[in-house]
C-alpha cells in the first residue's frame, strides 16, 4: 500500500520533471522547431503500448502455466492501460504528423501496427466482457492474449516487407538527430510514464483483486 | 468392496456456477449392475450431476471414480465406458439415419454393423432417410440407439422418457436391460419417476443441489452395498 | 490410427451436411463475387491491384461465412456431444479444420475463375501455382479459425466477434497472399513471402491443436 503510494509519488515527480526537460529545458528541433516536443509524449506512450502488450503476453503465458488469478488479473489490467496508451500513442502521432509532416496519417509500418494493436486490444478486451463464466474466459483471454501479442511483430514485418520491398513507402519519418538536452529529455519522459505505467497497473489489479474477493466471499455466503 | 468393483463412487462431488451450487456435497457408492433412479424438482441438479459423471463439467470440489478412473485426472479414461444421453438430440439433422449411426460409431472408435443399431431402433425401413423428416419418436430412438452401440459400462440417461413413444420405451427397457447383462450400471434421472421406478433397482432425490434422500427399491441385498450421506 | 478415423469422420460429416445444402458456400461466393465487381469497378483491376482485390474477397467472405459454419443449428450442443466421445480433442480440431480448409479451397478455385474472367488474368498457364498460393492461404485460414472458434464458443457475441479477432490475425496471411499470387501471376520469383506463409502456417498447425485441446477441457 504505501509502496504503491511511493511510486504514484515517483511517478508524478517523473512526469513533472519530463515536461519541465521537454517543454523549457530542450531546445527547439532544427526543422521541426517546437512541434518536436510532442515526441517526449508520443515516444513514451508507444514504447508504454508495447511494454502493455509485452506484459499481457508474459502474464497470460503465466496463468495459462500456473492458473494463479494474480496473473490473470495483471492481464486484464494490462490490456485496459495498454488500450489507453496505444490511443495516445495514435492520437499524439497524428497531432504530430500533421503540422511537421503535413499529414494525419503515413502508412509506414510503425503506425499501422500501432493500429492494428489498438484493435487487438480492443478484441481482448471484449472476449472478457462478453465471457460468460470467468474462469472459463480466463483460460480464453489468456490464449486470446498470447496469439494476439505474438501477432503484432508478425503483422509489423508483415507490412513492413510488403511496402518497403516493393515501392518505397511515399514518406519516410526520418530519425531526428538529438542534442544531449533532447535525449535526457525523452530519457526522463520514458522513465516517468513507465513508472506511471506500473503505478497504474498496480492500482488497476488491486481494484480486481478486492473484486474477485468480493465475489467469492458472497459465493461462499450462498 | 474394491473401488473398481463399484460402478460409481463419488464422495463431496460439488459444482458451483459462480455464486450458485448446482450440486452440493453429494456422496453415494453405486455398485455394478444396477440401475439408480435419481428424482427431484426442476433446479434440483439432476442434469448437472449426470453431465458431471459424464466429464461434461469438472468438479468444484470432490473426488468421484467411475469403474476405479478418476473424474478429473483421467477423462479419457472414463468417458471410454461412459455414454450420456441428454435430453436433446445427438443426431445431425442433415445426415440419414444409417449415417448419423456410422458417425458415432466412428467417433467413438467402435466397429458395428449400422443394421444391426436400426434395426435395434426399429429404424431399419427409414435408414437413409434425412433425420430432418423424423418424428420426435425417431429421434429419441436414433439418439439413445447411438449411445448403446458404444457398450457403455455406465450409461447416463436425462429424461429418458420425454418425447419416446410405445417403441421407444421398449428400446429403453432393452437398453437398460442389455447395459446391466454385461455388468454395466445406469443412472437415470426423470420426473416421471412412476416409469422410472419400474426400471431401478436405487432411488435418490436431489433437492437443491444436495442429496436428500436414498432408498433401495428391490431386495434388501443391494441396501448393503449403497451408501448414501443425506442431511448436512 | 483411431485419430485419424475419428478425424476424417468429423470432416466428413461436415463436408456432408455442407454438400447437402449448399446454402454458406454459395452466401460467402455469391458474397465474394459482388466484393470483387465492387472493387474491380471502382479501384480497377491492374497487375499490381488484382491480387489484392482476390483476397479482400476471400478474406472478407471467409470471415462472414465462418461464424455460420462453425456455430450453426444446434452446433452448441453437438459440439459438447463430440467433445464426450473417448480420445483426444486434438482429432476435432483436424476434423473440423480440414472440413473448412476444403469448402475455402473450392471458394478460392471459384474466385480464381471469376477474377480470371473480370480481371483479364491468364490463370491457366499458371493454374498449379495459383492453386499452390490458395491452399497456403487456405490452410492458415481455416486453422486460425477453427481455434478461434472453439475459443468463443461459450461467448456472448461470439459470430460478431469472431471477425474482430481473426481479421488481426488473417492480416499478415492475406499480405503474404497477395505477394505470392502476384508472383504466380507474374512468373517471378515469390519465394521469400512462399516461405512467409508456409511458416506461418507450419507454427499455427503446430501450435493451434494444443490450444485447441486446452480450451476444450471442460472447467
Amino acid at each position: 500500500m504505501i509502496l504503491r503510494t511511493l511510486l504514484g509519488v515517483l511517478a508524478i515527480v517523473l512526469l513533472v520533471t519530463g515536461a519541465y526537460f521537454g517543454l523549457v529545458v530542450s531546445p527547439p528541433d532544427a526543422f521541426q522547431g517546437d512541434y518536436v516536443r510532442i515526441m517526449y509524449a508520443h515516444v513514451p506512450n508507444a514504447w508504454v503500448a508495447y511494454l502493455s502488450i509485452a506484459t499481457v503476453f508474459v502474464t497470460s503465458v503465466l496463468y495459462l502455466w500456473k492458473r494463479r488469478a494474480i496473473y490473470d488479473h495483471v492481464a486484464h489490467s494490462a490490456a485496459e492501460l495498454g488500450v489507453l496508451f496505444t490511443g495516445l500513442a495514435l492520437a499524439t502521432g497524428m497531432i504530430w504528423g500533421k503540422p511537421v509532416w503535413g499529414t494525419w496519417w503515413t502508412w509506414d509500418a510503425r503506425l499501422v501496427t500501432t493500429a492494428i494493436l489498438f484493435l487487438i486490444y480492443i478484441g481482448y478486451l471484449l472476449v472478457r466482457a462478453l465471457s460468460e463464466d470467468s474462469e472459463r474466459g480466463a483460460k480464453v483471454a489468456a490464449i486470446v492474449g498470447i496469439i494476439g501479442s505474438l501477432d503484432v511483430p508478425v503483422i509489423h514485418y508483415s507490412v513492413l516487407w510488403f511496402r518497403t520491398l516493393h515501392q518505397p513507402a511515399s514518406i519516410v519519418r526520418g530519425d531526428i538527430k538529438m542534442a544531449p538536452p533532447m535525449l535526457m529529455a525523452l530519457m526522463t519522459s520514458l522513465l516517468a510514464f513507465t513508472v506511471l505505467f506500473i503505478y497504474l497497473l498496480t492500482l488497476r489489479v488491486h481494484l480486481q483483486q478486492l473484486h474477485t474477493a468480493r465475489t467469492e466471499s458472497l459465493a461462499h455466503e450462498v | 468392496m474394491p473401488a473398481a468393483e463399484l460402478a460409481v463412487v463419488a464422495d463431496g462431488l460439488t459444482r458451483r456456477f459462480g455464486l450458485v451450487s448446482a450440486v452440493r456435497d453429494v456422496t453415494l457408492s453405486l455398485p455394478r449392475s444396477s440401475v439408480l433412479l435419481v428424482i427431484g424438482p426442476n433446479g434440483a441438479g439432476k442434469t448437472t450431476f449426470l453431465r458431471l459423471l459424464a466429464t461434461a463439467l469438472k468438479p468444484t470440489a470432490g473426488r468421484v471414480a467411475v469403474f476405479g478412473a478418476d473424474l478429473v485426472r483421467e477423462p479419457d479414461a472414463v468417458r471410454r465406458v461412459t455414454a450420456f444421453v441428454p435430453t436433446g438430440p445427438t443426431t445431425y439433422d442433415g445426415l440419414t439415419a444409417r449415417e448419423n449411426i456410422e458417425f458415432a460409431a466412428a467417433m467413438s472408435g467402435t466397429l458395428v454393423e449400422p443394421q444391426e443399431w436400426l434395426e435395434r431402433a426399429g429404424l431399419a425401413e427409414v435408414a437413409h432417410r434425412p433425420v430432418r423428416t423424423f418424428s420426435q419418436g425417431m429421434k429419441r430412438r436414433l439418439t439413445m440407439a447411438q449411445a448403446w452401440l458404444r457398450k457403455p459400462a455406465l450409461l447416463l440417461l436425462d429424461e429418458p422418457f420425454s418425447g419416446l413413444d410405445a417403441d421407444g420405451l421398449r428400446l429403453v427397457d432393452a437398453l437398460i436391460a442389455d447395459v446391466k447383462s454385461r455388468d454395466g450400471s445406469v443412472i437415470l434421472c426423470t420426473h416421471e419417476w412412476e416409469r422410472g421406478k419400474r426400471l431401478s433397482d436405487l432411488m435418490i432425490t436431489l433437492a437443491g443441489g444436495r442429496l436428500v434422500e436414498s432408498t433401495s427399491l428391490v431386495s434388501t441385498t443391494h441396501v448393503e452395498f449403497v451408501t448414501a450421506r443425506g442431511h448436512r | 490410427m483411431n485419430g485419424i478415423i475419428r478425424a476424417a469422420a468429423l470432416a466428413r460429416k461436415d463436408l456432408l451436411l455442407e454438400w447437402r445444402g449448399r446454402e454458406i458456400l454459395t452466401a460467402m461466393a455469391t458474397f465474394a463475387l459482388l466484393v470483387l465487381l465492387l472493387l474491380g469497378f471502382t479501384i480497377g483491376a491492374t497487375p499490381s491491384t488484382s491480387p489484392t482485390m482476390l483476397w479482400i474477397a476471400l478474406g472478407l467472405a471467409t470471415m462472414l461465412g465462418m461464424p455460420r459454419l462453425i456455430y450453426s443449428e444446434v452446433e452448441q450442443g453437438a459440439f459438447e456431444t463430440l467433445l464426450l466421445y473417448p480420445g483426444s480433442r486434438e482429432h476435432l480440431f483436424w476434423g473440423k479444420s480440414a472440413a473448412l480448409a476444403s469448402l475455402l479451397a473450392v471458394l478460392w478455385c471459384v474466385l480464381l475463375v471469376i477474377a480470371g474472367l473480370f480481371f483479364n488474368l491468364d490463370i491457366w498457364s499458371r493454374l498449379p501455382a495459383l492453386i499452390g498460393a490458395g491452399v497456403l492461404g487456405v490452410v492458415g485460414l481455416s486453422a486460425t479459425g477453427t481455434l478461434y472458434a472453439a475459443l468463443l464458443l461459450h461467448v456472448r457475441g461470439r459470430e460478431l466477434l469472431l471477425p474482430v479477432l481473426l481479421l488481426p490475425i488473417m492480416l499478415p496471411l492475406v499480405l503474404a497472399g497477395v505477394r505470392v499470387t502476384e508472383a504466380a501471376l507474374g512468373g517471378n520469383n515469390g519465394g521469400m513471402w512462399v516461405a512467409v506463409i508456409g511458416l506461418f502456417d507450419i507454427l499455427f498447425l503446430l501450435l493451434a491443436p494444443l490450444l485447441f485441446e486446452a480450451i476444450t477441457e471442460e472447467t
